[in-house]
């Protein structure tokens, strides 16, 4: 018998194995698809191009992991971890266990769902793959990092810290508002905004950081997991066509959840942006060269002109992104830095070479605005004074990040924005956040604020050691100063019994 | 509803002057002192005498900074409402500032 | 600026890795206009307009029988539209 071509079996293996239901009406089995305002006539004109089938996606993930796995097991058996650059590295990948990795099991359950409930056999099985996809990326992620949770502090309770710690608020609250969503406002914010309008300035960062802090680890595991991101892209630019294309009144609905999800994910990405610019020993691409390349060129410059066509235009708020990829990163670990005597990993000064390099990847901003923040901070913590920021901060009620952000136009003005809804005071750090709200606030007043939560008492207590304590933190060995953390005495010891020749 | 849902969407907020009691939320900013990355939020009785609420939350928040001299503080300013007069000692209500409201200073 | 009508550059990034040099070699004999950066871990190929990657190609310079499924091994990310994708190849394009 002949071997099926690609595109027979694609269709054997998943339209063909769909059926109407007679003996119920099919609305009550897809109870899902209708409430968000969207309109779909015919779900068969969603194609997947990758056209995978149950068979080759086994194969071909079963084979991803086992590379994976070959170079987790060698990278452990060879400490792979000595080298590293630095350990002050590290504290990136703090970062991305606590707050990615969650997001990558919130994706899998979510994926399942639409797995069930799309009515298109096309789509659910390629949202089962991806669901699949994202359970293998959360065990390829806590497999690797948990490698370095033998020798580092911060990383060792990431999941209930995500569901308590001030700053994961901010990547929690973003995905609990995608999965709380409807399917379609899920497929426009996850699979498409965040996994392809965003992807690289999430995804880029890390695993070139990795590479270029002798992360072998990482890199490998963020490799493996991009290969399936492509299929991800494709379910997320597919989709959003496909709603484009099924019904001109879904047109400005998507639009609203485009503007939506491209501010909520790229205030999450200030976190990001400070990884880069500041946590990375070598550092190989500034946020604001890679804003420039991953969103200005290739999204702004590429596909948008592809949704034109659609009647859809870049997203609101889109200037101010622009404007703030000059400071934004300076102004996000500059937040970090305050508030790590309360967080999970630990910042430190950035090294002369480091400020200078600073100074050159943003010279409209770096010297006059934070150099001389800097500055200060070094002379204090050389008297012995590590400044910290000893009170809880302002938060935004929708992107929950500490109000540090400034007025457009105006480096020395945090900006400040307000809504009042039932009565009561809301406050906002951009026109963006404000205007999310301002759409949908009997959503956002439900906000859990990781400070207002501390004030009402159900975080442990009322003082930073208590609240500390809530949180999993060890105080004095996960949070604080990196150059008094036993992450830098472990990794100077282990230097220098290297050196001498000791084990 | 602007919320779109399939059954009556309508919830608390999780931050409503009830949960407080006879307290509030207040934001205070130190307005030149860009050391401080965000305002800070204190939670304070709102019958609570100024100088008290001085005293006793924004000193020691604001002493981070080892330059901090109490003295300093001038052009107190509640967002959206009225001059804040010290001399006068209003109460946090006194102020005018509402729950979850911010209030200004400089040096 | 909208530069809708006019050609754009699409492009994938691809894992270094021995079977990705076989890939490429056939991304630049069927792609002339084709540009290969290197970067850590990574090789970049973009092209103005269209990109075509063909299993016949690749089947021949990496000596082995190619699938056009076992692309999904090596890509790390592209930008563009992933036109068609059947046995023979595989097309990168903007549709608009």
């Amino acid at each position: 018998m002949a071997k099926l071509s690609m595109r027979e079996r694609y269709s054997l293996l998943t339209r063909d194995l769909d059926w109407t239901p007679t003996y119920v009406d099919p609305k009550v089995v897809y109870p899902y698809t209708r409430y968000e305002g969207i309109k779909i006539h015919d779900w068969d004109a969603w194609e997947d191009p990758f056209r995978l089938t149950v068979d080759s996606y086994c194969k071909y993930q079963a084979e991803k992991d086992k590379k994976l796995y070959a170079v987790i097991e060698s990278f452990a058996q060879g400490q792979g971890h000595l080298h590293l650059t630095d350990a002050r590295y590290v504290n990136a990948l703090k970062i991305f266990l606590q707050g990615v990795t969650p997001l990558e099991y919130a994706a899998h359950r979510h994926f399942e769902y639409l797995a069930r409930h799309l009515d298109g056999p096309g789509p659910r099985f390629a949202a089962l793959c991806q669901s699949i996809d994202e359970l293998r990326h959360t065990q390829t992620e806590i497999h690797t990092i948990s490698q370095y949770n033998k020798y580092y502090s911060g990383l060792h309770d990431w999941s209930k810290m995500f569901d308590r710690v001030w700053y994961l608020s901010v990547p929690k609250s973003f995905f609990e508002d995608a999965i709380t969503a409807g399917p379609f406002e899920f497929l426009t914010s996850i699979s498409f905004s965040f996994e392809y309008l965003l992807t690289n300035l999430l995804f880029v960062p890390f695993m070139s950081g990795a590479s270029f802090n002798g992360d072998l680890a990482t890199m490998t595991f963020g490799f493996s997991a991009q290969s399936d991101e492509s299929r991800h892209m494709t379910l997320g630019l597919g989709a959003l066509k496909f709603l484009l294309e099924q019904d001109e009144g879904n047109v400005p609905i998507i639009q609203d959840w485009l503007d939506k999800w491209f501010w909520r994910g790229y205030r999450l990405l200030s976190l990001v942006a400070a990884m880069m610019d500041y946590m990375l020993p070598k550092r190989f691409m500034s946020w604001k060269d890679a804003f420039e390349l991953y969103f200005e060129e290739q999204m702004l410059g590429g596909l948008f002109p592809d949704l034109e066509y659609y009647g859809i235009r870049p997203p609101r708020h889109l200037e101010q992104a622009i404007a703030e990829k000059d400071y934004m990163s300076h102004q996000a670990y500059w937040l970090l830095y305050n508030f790590s005597h309360a967080a999970s990993f630990n910042t430190t000064i950035p090294t002369p070479d480091e400020l200078d390099w600073l100074s050159a990847s943003y010279p409209d901003t770096f010297d006059r605005h934070y150099r001389p923040l800097w500055d200060r901070a070094k002379q204090l913590a050389d008297s012995g004074h590590r400044f910290f920021n000893l009170g809880l901060p302002m938060l935004c009620q929708t992107c929950q990040i500490p109000m540090t952000f400034t007025e457009p136009g105006n480096l020395d003005r945090i900006a400040v924005r307000g809504s009042d809804f039932r009565g009561e005071h809301f406050n906002f750090c951009s026109d963006g956040c404000k205007w999310i709200f301002d759409r949908e606030p009997e959503k956002y007043v439900q906000a859990w604020l990781p400070v207002h939560q501390i004030y009402q008492g159900n975080c442990g207590g009322a003082t930073i050691p208590e609240v500390l304590a809530w949180y999993g933190i060890a105080d004095g060995a996960d949070n604080g100063e990196y150059l008094t953390s036993p992450d830098k005495a472990s990794w100077d010891q282990w230097k220098a019994s290297a050196q001498s020749g000791g084990a | 509803m602007t919320v779109k849902a399939l059954y009556d969407y309508d919830y608390p907020s999780r931050d409503r002057q009830e949960l407080f009691g006879d307290d509030m939320l207040v934001n205070v900013q130190w307005v030149n002192n860009l050391m401080f990355a965000a305002p800070a939020c204190f939670r304070a009785p709102r019958a609570m005498p100024w100088a008290d609420f001085k005293a006793q939350l924004i000193d020691p928040w604001a002493a981070s900074d080892p330059d901090y001299d109490p003295a300093a503080p001038k052009d107190w300013q509640v967002v959206g409402g009225q001059a804040i007069d010290p001399g006068a000692n209003p109460t946090l209500a006194d102020t005018g500032v509402v729950h979850k409201g911010l209030i200004l200073f400089r040096t | 600026m909208s530069t809708a009508g006019k050609v754009r550059p699409v492009g994938v990034d691809l894992q270094d890795s021995e079977d990705t040099h076989a890939l490429v070699e056939a991304i630049e004999a069927d792609n002339p206009a084709a540009e290969v950066v290197h970067m850590p871990g990574l090789i970049r190929v973009t092209v103005v307009g269209e990109l075509v990657i063909r299993r016949d190609s690749v089947t021949e310079r990496m000596g082995r029988d190619w699938e056009t499924h076992e692309f999904q091994l090596n890509i790390v990310s592209y930008f563009g539209t992933i036109a068609e994708w059947d046995d023979d190849k595989i097309i990168i394009k903007w549709e608009h």
